[in-house]
């Protein structure tokens, strides 16, 4: 049976870090429940610094519209299997932006790179009015 | 986040702790030891339990400006998570990187006296 922890949060860059930790906390909580050792803190700074990022996203977005809104984040934890969804209602997002051109050493646009790289899969996508991006990493 | 300062051997050692992400990132721009670009300092990193890419940018593009004015930015004693940030975005090759801060205020003293 599938597990569903649901958080929402105001669109603000103060809150960035809360959802982060939550990120990290439930990782580990899924990683014990598997027992896959407490060694395993790639598996949790994967999902602690994947959130930070989307999360950084979404209030970014939000800045550019009148007024910031809620952002929701939901953690489904399966079987060996942790799924995040960060939900917002914010302008829309384009999931096209180009990877940083590493040669110049750019100060920005690292964000979805080290999400993809985190992450066994990632969508991006606009759904009732929302953006939403999913993260999903087996143990 | 925390940020400290002190001086060793004429070289300024900014510690950080804590964590930096898009909230904090703002505070560490901000601080006159990175901010300044003249000015080459070594960064102690041993108590950093967290960095994403906002934090990442900050540290870059005071590297950036340091190197158009000459100066230096070294980096020390980064933990497991902070080492794969910079992995990952290949921004390691940017930057010294030490075990040690005492070997990262000796290498920052010798490109001082060779300039």
């Amino acid at each position: 049976m599938n597990s569903v922890i649901t958080l929402t949060l105001p669109g603000d860059i103060r809150f960035t870090r809360l959802a982060s930790q939550t990120a990290s906390n439930t990782a580990s909580l899924f990683t014990d429940t598997c027992n896959a050792g407490a060694g395993n803190w790639e598996f949790s700074h994967a999902f602690e610094l994947a959130v930070s990022e989307a999360f950084t996203n979404a209030v970014n977005y939000g800045d550019r519209m009148q007024g910031t809104r809620d952002i929701t984040i939901t953690f489904t934890i399966e079987q060996r299997k942790l799924t995040v969804a960060i939900r917002d209602a914010n302008a829309p997002f384009s999931a096209e932006t180009p990877e940083p051109d590493i040669e110049t050493y750019p100060e920005r646009g690292y964000g979805l790179m080290l999400i993809r790289t985190l992450m066994d899969t990632v969508t991006i996508c606009r759904e009732n009015g929302e953006n939403v991006i999913t993260m999903t990493k087996q143990l | 986040m925390t940020i400290t300062e002190k001086l060793s051997s004429g070289i300024t050692i900014v510690e950080l702790c804590g964590t930096i992400d898009a909230s904090t990132a703002p505070e560490l721009q901000r601080h006159q030891a990175i901010s300044d670009p003249t000015r080459t300092i070594v960064i102690d990193l041993a108590r950093l339990d967290f960095l994403d890419s906002s934090g990442l940018g900050a540290i870059i593009g005071a590297a950036h400006r340091k190197e158009e004015s000459g100066a230096n930015m070294l980096l020390s004693c980064m933990n497991q998570k902070v080492r794969r940030v910079f992995d990952i975005t290949g921004t390691v090759r940017l930057f010294h990187i030490f075990d040690e801060t005492a070997a990262a205020i000796d290498y920052a003293t010798t490109l001082r006296k060779s300039q």
